[in-house]
């Protein structure tokens, strides 16, 4: 991690962050998150739908359900692949992006937790890939993701016949049964509802103070970073070598 | 009189051609048992053959901490010669819901059997057992059922946990679990354990499990929990018959509403079959009559471990525990959302407050640009 | 003197224990205990009331219902909640089903192994057990072929060696009077309520969903009345109903009664045994018109204090000085000391085991002795029960009640004064369940009128959600159980239960002494009853018997 003080005015070099992979998985992964949500809420607690219609004409539930299972089929070999790329994709699609290895790690973290969420003044900690506070909370995303995955393929085994779910039959045993499974499956929905405001509230945050190209940065894989931050993140990677 | 027993043993097959019952109703015993252990055509003459070649199995029955409806729903099983068999037929050594002897008759013939038939017997469990306090919160002849249940598990060739009691502490041990009930599985470890979970199991449930080990003289195939497979595999939602009505998102709102009336899916009213692992939705109960939710109530989720615990019964999602009665994962979500959105605001104003003047640069340098570009 | 002990005391629903003083053959002293606790109402602390009858519900499998009943009615007095007629009528025929089928399992399955010596059986003529079948009744299965298989049964049963469940009983003990032939009918009769139970149970399952522990529903009933659907009470299921309980009157009357009054006549002896306190409590229930209108009640309520048939004295479970519990001699404490008694509403229950420590050969009596509360009405000890029942109806000059006493009476040839005994207890258990045989078939009536007129209604939702009440509330429930009069009261506060306290009939009935060291009622019954061989103690278990005792009911 490489940090400079910044001086005006800026000049900003074009730099290549995120690969197409990562940016058709973060899209991926964000529709197919807004969809289980929206469809988890509906499983969770369904309209009253008061019809006259016969319920052979109505196959509201069992509709909505068969988009959750899709979403959720889309979503697990989306993060799979994900987890892939973290070993075979560019520096900062990495996986020690996210995972804290060592006490540096920390300190950064505190870092960003200063100028970022306490706006202390002082030294502004840029970087080109994720920020420490920002990879770390991935990382619990990810953690989550797993979560939501043996929680939801858990559940979904029983009623299914094909190996695959079938991998997470064991899953209800574990915490006791389906009942509880269910409510860990549900609590968890929350962590994303909540993950997802925030996440968009800081991508927003930091396009707005830094006036990086933050947002677009998932588009085209581009972010545009200060000439300095881009020397010494040069001339670091030339040490290492 | 004290009537002296030899251990001369009668099939079942012997056994029911004397008491006058045909070959004929024999083979459609077998075939209902079949059928309720989900074999094929073939697995009846299996089972024909058991029961007719098969001696009896002694049994000791013990009531521990529970209510006695585990027994009642055993005698509820309906199939008449089911009854007979497992009731007069099996060789009930020590019950202490029917048998004659009382006292220090009825431990003797419990220690008869556990003598002559040492690694042979069944031993049934209806109940949880007090571990603290010395075991005194359950004793029976001035023994706490700790030290009994170690003394009969001992020689048992399985143990069968009847009910939710046995199988995961049931009612006694729902929050605080002031007697520490516990489960016979976290107690004996050394014997294979059957659970067969549910408050009270349905009866024929009961009936089939035991007759599963009389035919085959193994335990029936086991889930994860250890559970027989053969009741325990689906959940009451699969087999419910109301689940077009869940699929089609007709539900009933409140009870004896008109969606009520129309026999609408009681998932809003608190059913817990899509998480119940039993037969009820297949079997039914009382020999097919109803079952809770044909009876306008939801499943409750009866034979699943810390039941009592996941309710309350009326409701989805149970409710957190110091959050308040109605305090669901969802009230507490929404409110942490609130707290999220109040926070961002609070976050987005003393941005434009203590870095504006960063902001500013960012804003004037900008302009800048701008005035160059029209200056060209 | 010796001192003996009989545990477990079997045929019983739970763990209880007797410890008697013999003298001379006779018992000088006894002590009743219960060796089971659950702390059910601990562990109803702070939940939703709404929830309370499941919970409560599983205090006992055996009277299977009858702490629902209560439970619910004690919220839906604490919230005022009305409900609907066809609602009353359900639960009233539910009561119905469950104390007819408890009666029939306790005489024939609990009960009947103290009098029918199954062994003597084998000896029985089955042309003469036919003849004498068929003069006291007209049941259909009665014919010397029907008697004839089954002792060919029986002698194969006997001769295989194993016994079962009639392995040590005391067969041959002189206390055995009946002739081989009666002794024969009790067994195939044992074996054919065996059958018969699992049918009347049915009505339960069909408003309830199952059998044991069907459900209820605060406000009402969840089965909808739905003449339209498949799934709700339609005709076929009304029709299902109405066949199941004129099949339990039919066994009530063809079979129940008439081997009672053909056993009693040898065991009149026992119309002097085991009478004991003499005061008798009912709540009343079954109601015509509502369980608020206590006048019309098929039970009504009342007190009778020292066999003084000619007073009713009123009962208010809400006055607290006149329901109390104390613990004495029971192993739990109160904050406001041991000698305090403490009406349900202010109820605690603290455990506090001081007993020995298991293995143990006697409990040390002196001391306290039993999980069961010791419970009083203005300080007395009450038996509660059938005959408590019998004797209230008796006393308050119904028609009905006379009418089937002395009935009774006169087919016996026996003075009124026989009713207080061990034998009074065991008849009027089968009387009681003539008359709710007869009142199941009116309430069907009833239900089936108000259908026809349009009213479909089952459940009051109006107070269903919390937050629709008060901020306190206290209510008290009541109903009248197999094994006699229960009550739940609870208190509600902040939408959770705040105190939740069942008195129960065998609580009543079996509790160990109170502060001023009398008896309650198995232990005044058991006073100067014969024990003929100390080591095979039939003649307590015929007493006990008589009371149908429930521990896990009494303790809970
Ligand atoms: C971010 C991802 C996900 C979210 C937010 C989510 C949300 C939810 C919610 C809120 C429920 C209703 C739970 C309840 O109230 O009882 C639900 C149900 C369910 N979800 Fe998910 N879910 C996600 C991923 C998955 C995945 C990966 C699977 C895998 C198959 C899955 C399978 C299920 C199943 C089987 C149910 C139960 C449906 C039923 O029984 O009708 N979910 N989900
Ligand atoms: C308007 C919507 C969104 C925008 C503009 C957006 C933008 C971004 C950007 C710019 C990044 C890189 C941030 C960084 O440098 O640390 C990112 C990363 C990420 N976003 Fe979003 N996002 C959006 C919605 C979502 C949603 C709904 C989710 C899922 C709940 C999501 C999950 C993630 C994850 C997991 C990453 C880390 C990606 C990786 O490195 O694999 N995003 N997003
Ligand atoms: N005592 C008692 Fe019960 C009854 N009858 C309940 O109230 O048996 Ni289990
Ligand atoms: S499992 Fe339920 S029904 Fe069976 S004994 Fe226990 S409490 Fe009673
Ligand atoms: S009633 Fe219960 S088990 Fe049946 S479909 Fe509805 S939710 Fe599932
Ligand atoms: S409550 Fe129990 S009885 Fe069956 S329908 Fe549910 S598992
Ligand atoms: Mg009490």
């Amino acid at each position: 991690m490489n940090t400079t003080v910044l001086s005006k005015p800026h000049k900003l070099r074009r730099v290549f962050v995120w690969q197409l992979p990562v940016r058709v998985y973060h899209w991926l992964n964000a529709l197919s998150i807004l969809v289980l949500i929206a469809t988890g809420f509906f499983i969770g607690n369904p309209l009253a739908i008061l019809s006259g219609k016969e319920a052979s004409d109505l196959y509201i539930m069992g509709t909505v359900r068969f988009i959750h299972f899709v979403a959720a089929y889309i979503f697990f070999f989306n993060f799979a692949f994900r987890i892939y790329w973290g070993f075979v994709g560019n520096k900062y699609a990495g996986w020690k992006n996210f995972i804290p290895t060592n006490k540096q790690f920390f300190k950064d973290m505190w870092a960003v937790i200063k100028t970022d969420i306490f706006m202390t003044k002082g030294s502004e900690l840029h970087t080109i890939g994720h920020n420490r506070v920002a990879g770390f909370i991935y990382f619990l995303t990810f953690i989550a993701f797993g979560i939501q995955c043996l929680t939801g393929f858990g559940l979904y085994s029983a009623t299914s016949d094909w190996w695959f779910p079938n991998l997470f039959a064991w899953v209800p045993a574990v915490v006791g049964g389906d009942f509880m499974l269910r409510q860990i499956h549900h609590w968890t929905m929350w962590f994303f509802i909540l993950f997802t405001v925030v996440h968009v509230y800081l991508v927003f945050y930091h396009d707005y103070v830094e006036g990086r190209g933050e947002i677009s940065s998932m588009g085209g894989g581009w972010k545009f970073i200060e000439e300095e931050i881009f020397e010494a993140n040069k001339k670091a990677e030339e040490k290492k070598k | 009189m004290i009537i002296e027993t030899s251990t001369k043993r009668k099939t079942y097959y012997e056994e029911l051609t004397e008491k006058g019952y045909s070959r004929r109703d024999f083979m459609k015993f077998c075939t209902m048992i079949a059928a309720y252990m989900g074999l094929q055509s073939s697995g009846v003459a299996q089972v024909t053959e058991a029961l007719k070649t098969k001696p009896r199995l002694p049994v000791i029955w013990m009531h521990f901490q529970e209510c006695t409806c585990c027994s009642e729903s055993f005698i509820r099983s309906s199939h008449p010669i089911v009854a007979d068999i497992i009731l007069d037929k099996l060789s009930l050594d020590y019950t202490e819901t029917l048998m004659a002897a009382a006292g220090h008759q009825a431990e003797e013939a419990m220690h008869k059997t556990m003598k002559e038939h040492y690694g042979e017997y069944v031993l049934c469990v209806e109940g949880s057992v007090p571990l603290g306090a010395d075991g005194v919160y359950c004793m029976i002849g001035g023994k706490s059922s700790l030290d009994i249940l170690h003394e009969v598990a001992e020689g048992a060739k399985a143990i069968i946990c009847w009910g939710s009691c046995a199988s995961n502490g049931c009612v006694q041990a729902a929050k605080p679990n002031p007697t520490t009930a516990t489960p016979i599985h976290k107690i004996i470890k050394n014997k294979p354990i059957i659970k067969v979970p549910g408050c009270p199991p349905i009866g024929e449930v009961m009936a089939g499990t035991i007759v599963h080990i009389l035919t085959f003289g193994t335990l029936p195939a086991l889930d994860g929990i250890g559970r027989p497979k053969a009741f325990y595999s689906k959940r009451v939602h699969d087999s419910c018959y109301r689940r077009p009505y869940y699929d089609a998102g007709l539900y009933v709102e409140s009870f004896d509403d008109e969606n009520a009336k129309r026999g609408y899916c009681l998932y809003k009213v608190g059913c817990k079959g899509p998480s119940t692992y039993n037969a009820c939705g297949v079997m039914r109960w009382n020999n097919g009559v109803s079952f809770p939710i044909q009876s306008g109530h939801g499943c409750f989720g009866c034979s699943e471990e810390s039941f009592w615990d996941n309710g309350p019964l009326y409701q989805r999602l149970p409710n957190i525990a110091g959050f308040g009665i109605e305090a669901t994962a969802d009230t507490v979500g929404k409110v942490a959302l609130g707290v999220t959105a109040a926070g961002i605001a609070a976050h987005a104003v003393a941005t434009n407050l203590r870095k504006k003047k960063m902001i500013d640069n960012l804003i004037s340098e900008g302009k800048e640009s701008e005035q160059e570009l029209k200056a060209e | 003197m010796t001192r003996i002990v009989v545990d477990p005391i079997t045929r019983i629903e739970g763990h209880l224990r007797i410890e008697a003083e013999i003298n001379n053959g006779k018992i000088t002293d006894a002590f009743s205990s219960g060796t089971m606790v659950r702390l059910i109402e601990e562990i109803l602390r702070g939940r939703d009331p709404r929830d309370a009858w499941a919970f409560v519900g599983r205090v006992c499998g055996v009277c299977t219902t009858v702490h629902s009943l209560a439970s619910i009615r004690a919220v839906e007095d604490a919230l005022d909640i009305t409900i609907p007629p066809n609602a009353e009528l359900v639960r009233n025929l539910m009561f119905c089903a469950q104390n007819v089928q408890d009666h029939v399992i306790h005489f024939y399955h609990l009960h009947a192994l103290d009098w029918v010596d199954v062994v003597s059986a084998l000896k029985a003529d089955p042309k003469k057990t036919s003849e004498i079948a068929q003069s006291i009744s007209n049941w259909p299965k009665s014919s010397p072929g029907y008697f004839s298989d089954l002792q060919k049964r029986l002698t194969k049963f006997v001769e295989s060696g194993q016994l079962g469940i009639f392995a040590n009983g005391y067969w041959g003990h002189p206390a055995y009077k009946l002739p081989a032939e009666i002794n024969l009918i009790g067994v195939a009769h044992y074996l054919e309520a065996l059958e018969w139970q699992k049918e009347i149970a049915k009505v339960h399952t069909i408003f309830g969903g199952k059998n044991p522990h069907p459900n209820f529903l605060v406000g009402g009933m969840a089965c909808s009345i739905s003449l339209d659907d498949a799934s709700g009470i339609n005709a076929e299921r009304l029709a299902y109903v109405g066949k199941l309980l004129k099949d339990a009157q039919q066994f009530v009357e063809q079979v129940y009664i008439p081997d009672l009054l053909a056993i009693a006549p040898y065991y009149l002896d026992w119309g002097a045994i085991g009478g004991g306190l003499g005061n008798f409590m009912a709540y009343g229930d079954l109601s015509t018109s509502g369980y608020r209108d206590v006048g019309n009640y098929k039970f009504p309520p009342g007190v009778i204090l020292n066999k003084d048939l000619s007073k009713i004295h009123e009962v208010d479970l809400r006055n607290d000085s006149e329901v109390e519990e104390y613990i004495t001699n029971s192993w739990y404490e109160y904050a406001g000391g041991d000698g305090v008694g403490l009406h349900p509403w202010k109820g605690e229950t603290k455990l506090k085991y001081t007993g020995p420590k298991p293995p143990f050969d006697f409990l040390n009596t002196e001391d306290k002795y039993s999980y069961l509360k010791t419970p009083r009405w203005k300080g007395h000890a009450m038996e509660v029960g059938p005959l408590a029942r019998m004797l209230v109806g008796y006393a308050s000059g119904r028609p009905e009640f006379k009418e089937v006493v002395d009935y009774a009476l006169s087919a016996l040839n026996v003075p009124a004064t026989a009713l207080f005994s061990t034998l009074g207890r065991t008849a009027a258990r089968g009387l009681e369940a003539k008359l709710v045989a007869g009142w199941g078939l009116e309430f069907y009536d009833q239900l089936i009128n108000n259908i026809k007129n349009g009213d479909t209604r089952m459940a009051n939702t109006e107070k269903f959600k919390p937050e629709t009440w008060p901020k306190k509330a206290m209510g008290v429930g009541h109903t009248e159980a197999p094994r006699g009069a229960l009550a739940h009261w609870i208190v509600i506060e902040d939408q959770k239960i705040a105190n939740y306290q069942l008195v129960v009939p065998s609580t009543w009935n079996a509790s160990p002494r109170d502060k001023e060291g009398k008896s309650s009622a198995y232990e005044a019954a058991l006073k100067d009853t014969p024990v003929h061989d100390v080591n095979q103690p039939l003649e307590i278990l015929r007493t006990i018997h008589s009371f149908d005792p429930c521990l896990a009911c009494a303790v809970h």
